[in-house]
Formats: C-alpha cells, sequence, structure tokens
C-alpha cells in the first residue's frame, strides 16, 4: 500500500470519529467498510440483531463501528418484527449461529400492553408487570440457552402526547409508562449482568425526538429510528461491545494550560487562574474537572502532560477553585520534553499499552504531533472550547463502562500505591530482601461469584502476560465456574502498600488425569513477585487433590506476550510434541508432593476456611470434602 | 449538506448504485430499466433514498423513487446532472 493510499484511508476514516457527520457516514459507508476490514488483527465476533422494526440500516452501520472498534462481525438479523418469535420458538438458524452478543432492537413501537386512558393505577401496574415480564423472559431463555450478552434497548419516548404535560405524571399516559418500564429494565440490568442496557431514551432526547424518529422511513419502510439517528444508535451499541470485550482506554493524559483552567500558569500564575463559578470561562472550566474526576473516580487512570515547570504546573492544583487535586494523578510529566516522548514515559510508568491511553490538550500542534508520532494514543480534535470538551471525550465512547467494580474504584489507590512500592525497592540492593520485606499475601481460590465480573473483566483485557489471549464472555466465565470438568483459580495479592486486588486468573480443563491450561493470566502490577509461582502452587494442591498427574500448557504467541514466551519452561515444563508455529505445547508430571515455589507470599484461606488438608482427612464432614475435591467457589484451598 | 458542498456527479452516482445492487463497478450506465435490475428490493429503495439526500441534499419521497421507470429518471430525482 503506497504512503497516499494509507493518507487517503486515515482521511476517511476520520470521518468515523467526533466530529462525527451522520450524512457523510451514510454516503461513505462502503469505502470506509472497505478500509476498516484491511485493519490487521480484527477480532471475530458472532452478532445476533432481533428486531422490532427493519433492521437493515441498523446492521449496516452496526457493522462499521465495530469494525472500528477491531471487532469483525458475523451477523444474524431476525425476519421482520421477530424478536420475540425467534427466541421463543427457538428459531433453529439463531440456535446453530451461536451468537456471542444479541442485540434486542425494540422501541416504543413494541410496548404491546399500553395503559388505556384513566386507567386506575392497580390496572397500569399490572400491564407494566405483563411488559416488563414478556421482555424478561426472553432475556432469560437467551442466556440460559444460548448463554450470550445481550444488549437491550430501553425505550425511547413518542414524538405526541396526548396528555400534555401531564404525560410525565398521569399513570395511563404512555410517557409515564414507558418511563416506569425504562426504571424495570434497569432494575433487572443492576441484578443481571447478562443484560446491558443500550440507552436510546438518552440518545433519543440527545439527538432530538424530531431527529431521532422520522415519518417518512417509519411509515414507507417501518425503520423505527431515522437512518441519521441510527449511526448513533449504533456508534453507542459499539462502545458498549467494545466495554464489554475490555477494550475500553484506561488512561487519560491532560494538558493543564487551556485544558484544565484558563490561561498560562507559567505567566499568570496560580491566583490569576480563570477557574470558578465567578467567571463564565472559570466555571466551564470547573466542570470539566468535575467530569474528569468523576472518570477517576470511577476508575480511569489520569495523568498530567504539560509544558511548565513542574513546580509551576504543581501550583495549579492549589487553587482554591480547583476540584482536581495533585493526588489524582498516578503520572505526573511537566517539562519542556516533546510531549510524545512524556506519554511514552508514562505509560512506561504507569505499565500500560499506549493503546489504552487518550491524550487531550487544547494545543491543536500538541495534539497533531502525539497523533503523528504515537498513532496509537486516542487524540480527539478538542478543539479549544472548554465547554465541549468533555461531550467530544464521551461521544467517542472511549471510558464505556458496562459496569464498574470495585477494583475499579480502586485504580488509582493501586498505581498510587504502586509509587511508593518503586521508591520503597531503591533502598534495597537484594532483590529477594525487597520481596520479603513487602509482607505479600495472596488469596487464591476458585472463582467466587463475587468475582466474576473482575475476572471477566481481566481475561478480557489482559494482554501482555496472557499465554493464550483466550477471551471468554462473562456468561461463559459463570458457565466455567460452575462446570466441574474445569480448575479455576485466581489470584488477589496485597502487600504493606495496599491491596492490588485480583490480579490472576487460570483456568484448566480436566481430561481423564491430565488438566489442560486453557487460560492463565497475570496483571503488569504484579510482574516479578512470585504471584505465577504462588498460582502454580495453587494448580499443583488442586491436581493431587484430584488425582491430576500431568499438566498441559500451551502458549500462543501474540503481538504484546512475548513477555510470557518462556513462562512454562521456566517452571520446569517440558517442550510437548505438538507444537507449531501458531502455538507451543509443554507439558509437567505432577510430583506427589512438592514444596511451594513462591517463597515470598504468604497465601490466606479464602472464605470459607478449610484446607485440603482438613478436606482430605478422615475426620473431615462429608461435605468438606466434597467442596475440595469438586472446585465449588468459596472452597477454601490452602495454608 | 453546505451549501458550497461538492455535489455527487452523474459518474459517482452511478458506481454508488452499483455498489447498492452489488453490481460490478462501471454496470450501470443511466438507460436500465429499475424493475429489470437483479437485487431490486426495498432495502436498496431505503439506500436509493439515502443516496440522493445525502449526495444531492435532495429530499425525496419512496412514491418518488417508485415512479421512475429507469437509472436515467432516479438520477434526475437526485439531481445528479453534472458530468465528472
Amino acid at each position: 500500500m503506497t504512503s497516499e493510499t494509507k493518507s487517503q484511508g486515515a482521511a476517511i476514516l476520520r470521518d468515523l470519529h467526533f466530529p462525527v457527520s451522520p450524512e457523510k457516514v451514510m454516503r461513505m459507508r462502503r469505502a470506509l467498510k472497505r478500509e476498516l476490514l484491511a485493519q490487521p488483527n480484527l477480532l471475530p465476533m458472532r452478532i445476533a440483531i432481533l428486531g422490532g422494526s427493519t433492521t437493515t440500516e441498523v446492521k449496516s452501520m452496526l457493522e462499521l463501528f465495530l469494525l472500528v472498534q477491531g471487532f469483525q462481525p458475523t451477523f444474524y438479523e431476525s425476519g421482520y418484527h421477530c424478536y420475540a418469535e425467534d427466541v421463543q420458538f427457538e428459531n433453529p438458524a439463531l440456535w446453530s449461529f451461536k451468537p456471542d452478543v444479541v442485540f434486542i432492537h425494540t422501541t416504543w413501537h413494541n410496548v404491546l400492553e399500553f395503559p388505556e386512558l384513566m386507567d386506575a393505577e392497580a390496572a397500569v401496574e399490572e400491564r407494566l408487570r405483563r411488559e416488563a415480564d414478556r421482555f424478561e423472559s426472553l432475556w432469560e431463555k437467551i442466556h440460559t440457552q444460548l448463554g450470550a450478552l445481550i444488549i437491550q434497548n430501553n425505550f425511547d419516548l413518542p414524538r405526541l402526547r396526548p396528555l400534555g404535560n401531564s404525560e410525565a405524571f398521569e399513570p395511563s399516559a404512555r410517557v409515564n409508562f414507558l418511563m416506569r418500564l425504562n426504571a424495570e429494565f434497569a432494575a433487572y440490568a443492576r441484578e443481571h449482568s447478562h443484560l446491558l442496557i443500550n440507552d436510546i431514551h438518552y440518545l433519543s432526547a440527545q439527538t432530538g425526538l424530531n431527529a431521532w424518529h422520522s415519518h417518512t422511513y417509519w411509515y414507507n419502510f417501518h425503520m423505527a429510528v431515522s437512518p441519521a439517528a441510527t449511526v448513533t444508535l449504533a456508534r453507542n451499541v459499539a462502545a458498549i461491545v467494545k466495554s464489554i470485550y475490555g477494550r475500553s482506554k484506561k488512561c487519560l493524559v491532560l494538558d493543564l494550560d487551556n485544558t484544565l483552567w484558563g490561561g498560562v500558569i507559567g505567566d499568570d500564575g496560580m491566583q490569576n487562574l480563570i477557574l470558578g463559578r465567578d467567571h463564565p470561562l472559570g466555571e466551564a472550566f470547573l466542570d470539566f474537572q468535575r467530569y474528569v474526576k468523576d472518570l477517576q473516580r470511577r476508575g480511569v487512570i489520569l495523568a498530567v502532560c504539560s509544558k511548565n515547570d513542574a513546580d509551576n504546573a504543581r501550583e495549579g492544583f492549589s487553587h482554591p477553585d480547583s476540584i482536581l487535586k495533585l493526588e489524582d494523578f498516578s503520572a505526573f510529566k511537566a517539562n519542556w520534553s516533546p510531549k510524545p516522548e512524556n506519554i511514552r514515559e508514562i505509560a512506561s510508568e504507569l505499565n500500560i499499552g499506549l493503546d489504552s491511553m487518550v491524550f487531550v490538550d487544547d494545543n491543536p500542534a500538541e495534539r497533531a504531533l502525539v497523533a503523528n508520532q504515537i498513532p496509537e494514543v486516542e487524540t480527539p480534535e478538542l478543539g479549544s472550547d472548554v465547554t465541549r470538551f468533555a461531550e467530544i471525550l464521551e461521544s467517542e465512547g472511549y471510558f464505556e463502562a458496562h459496569k464498574v467494580v470495585q477494583d475499579d474504584l480502586n485504580r488509582s489507590a493501586y498505581y498510587n500505591s504502586n509509587t511508593q512500592r518503586s521508591t520503597f525497592q531503591t533502598s534495597f540492593s537484594d532483590y529477594g530482601e525487597f520481596l520479603a520485606s513487602l509482607e505479600m499475601t495472596a488469596e487464591i481460590a476458585p472463582f467466587s461469584p463475587v468475582y466474576l465480573e473482575r475476572i471477566a473483566q481481566l481475561i478480557n483485557k489482559t494482554n501482555q502476560f496472557n499465554l493464550t489471549t483466550k477471551r471468554f464472555a462473562s456468561a461463559e466465565v459463570e458457565a466455567i465456574a460452575q462446570d466441574r470438568n474445569f480448575i479455576t483459580l485466581y489470584g488477589r495479592l496485597a502487600d504493606r502498600f495496599g491491596d492490588n486486588g485480583l490480579v490472576s486468573v487460570l483456568i484448566g480443563r480436566v481430561v481423564n488425569e491430565t488438566l489442560e491450561i486453557d487460560l492463565w493470566l497475570m496483571s503488569c502490577r504484579v510482574l516479578n513477585r512470585e504471584m505465577e509461582l504462588a498460582m502454580f502452587d495453587a494448580v499443583i494442591e488442586q491436581c493431587n487433590a484430584r488425582g491430576i498427574r500431568k499438566i498441559v500448557g500451551t502458549y500462543i504467541p501474540s503481538k504484546k506476550n512475548n513477555v510470557v514466551s518462556d513462562h512454562y519452561l521456566k517452571l520446569g515444563f517440558a517442550p510437548g510434541e505438538t507444537s507449531s508455529e501458531s502455538f507451543s505445547s509443554f507439558h509437567y508430571v505432577v510430583p506427589n508432593s512438592e514444596p511451594a515455589r513462591a517463597r515470598f507470599i504468604h497465601r490466606t484461606a479464602s472464605a470459607s476456611g478449610a484446607t485440603v488438608e482438613d478436606a482430605s482427612s478422615p475426620d473431615a464432614k462429608p461435605e468438606l470434602a466434597e467442596l475440595a475435591l469438586n472446585n465449588k467457589p468459596g472452597c477454601l484451598i490452602y495454608r | 449538506m453546505p451549501k458550497n458542498a461538492k455535489k455527487m456527479t452523474r459518474e459517482e452516482f452511478l458506481l454508488e448504485m452499483d455498489e447498492i445492487l452489488g453490481l460490478q463497478p462501471g454496470t450501470l450506465h443511466g438507460e436500465e430499466k429499475l424493475d429489470e435490475l437483479q437485487n431490486w428490493d426495498s432495502t436498496v429503495l431505503v439506500e436509493l433514498i439515502m443516496l440522493a439526500e445525502t449526495a444531492n441534499d435532495v429530499e425525496i419521497s419512496p412514491e418518488q423513487v417508485v415512479g421512475c421507470a429507469t437509472v436515467g429518471d432516479l438520477l434526475r430525482l437526485a439531481g445528479v446532472t453534472l458530468k465528472s
């Protein structure tokens, strides 16, 4: 491909990023698709669209935006308005398609039980319940029989309000009924991780109902959403899919002057910064800081990259109105070096990939430099109007989170404590002494329901210490956790500086007397801490408890996991006989007993408190032995 | 569409139609009868309406498209007259 062709391709693909012109995307869709299909390493996925209206345009746009997110989708599309029938009657075509994700494209047109005018509250409640139950039965069936994740539209509002403003509170009015139905959907989604909401109630408000609906396309083609609004809808669904697969970004790198505050701190001084409610622009910067703070609170790592003297830069956060404080940032680069250089250093310090970072700067020259030199870093065209910064970031869905788990909330604290660990390490000349002084404790146990979300998150976003880079959706992880034919282990690691959280996952399939390790990964937060040795100690104990005599490990090389190419050899595995160019296999004969390899990690019991020794003792209660041997969640494993 | 935006030429529109209909590029020239074209269905109709609207900022209705007999009629309806 010539460089001219490449740059033409890049120019075309820019149309898929803010500001997106739906008309242009519709017009250029084929050229866009050709360019996107030429991307390397697209991840195949299977998505079923079940429609309550015509879905041709939905499928076309969703394909584009899934390609943008690095997926290569294969689609199943239900017949017109067959979203319920396909599931209720187990359409063989859908069942044999085996989707990873089912997207249910319904809208307010698909509500069957709108109340009659002036229905009493009790009657309205009955209709609400029947309507909600109808959908819930579909979701349950999809979840239990297809094992797919479900993305379900909630309800947009109709353009017309026969009861006027009283539709907002009158129980028998459609607007009020739809809002209550949306609350039912939300309640279900909170309790069931297999259901995700595509919030078209919000999207239609953002778009404007008159632009969201089109009489022409509804009455002639039964397209419930206008073609232009379908672009917005598809982009949103693709962002949800991206988050399911762990591809949301992790780190927001921020410039300071005229990005987080108005003015140039080096020239104006802290006291003259435009920040605060007594100035319109100051209030806008405050609101942007608040937005960034909210991102940080739910797990997005913040970093500063500013052309400033470091002391001046830090002083800006002492401004009395500054919502962001220095301690909110896990990395801080304020100097006169080129920003691409600083961003690479930030990535290295935080041990994250460049492709997990978003860079925000009001200066177009700085943005262009970073975009040119580190194309893996997302560099949105922010412009210079601070009132639009947050909506531009949001429109790209960089940090879409379909579920916020506890480890996300603790992420900044982890990165900050890691700085303390690194500083502490420099005081030791012997690495073993350093590890011993960390006073590490690990909880290693079979998958527990309370950790399944975090386990699925790690499985789908860990790239470096990942032996096979196999990905599993949440529903699959849940099924494996309950399947006696698998040995599953999660590992949490804490030390004197703090809790690293859940950092390692292992899944092995039991085949007669052999354990085949399908998946073994570890967060790079805890590299070189012997956590992989502690996990292996736990695997050996599980194997001995179950009479497994051989372990087979596989390494499947990827662009990012070279660090573990010799992992099994280091553990003492022998090369297997079935290796090829695309994978290497290794095997290990399990000894009857083996001293623990992890010397500096104290393994704690899991919640139930028993040990394998206790379980195999003649005096053990039968149910305890059953737990230990059958690898049920909550089984406590090791002393 | 901005006032100074480039309008689609006849050749560009025909190529887009080739692609919508799944035809080899350069198949359509303008004199073809619409109801004799392969793959002509409601999906194509939607895409052609959108093509006309986005290409030249022309609002056309499905009834108007259905009233066209040839590809040339469609080009005139979509306001496509320019040659490249």
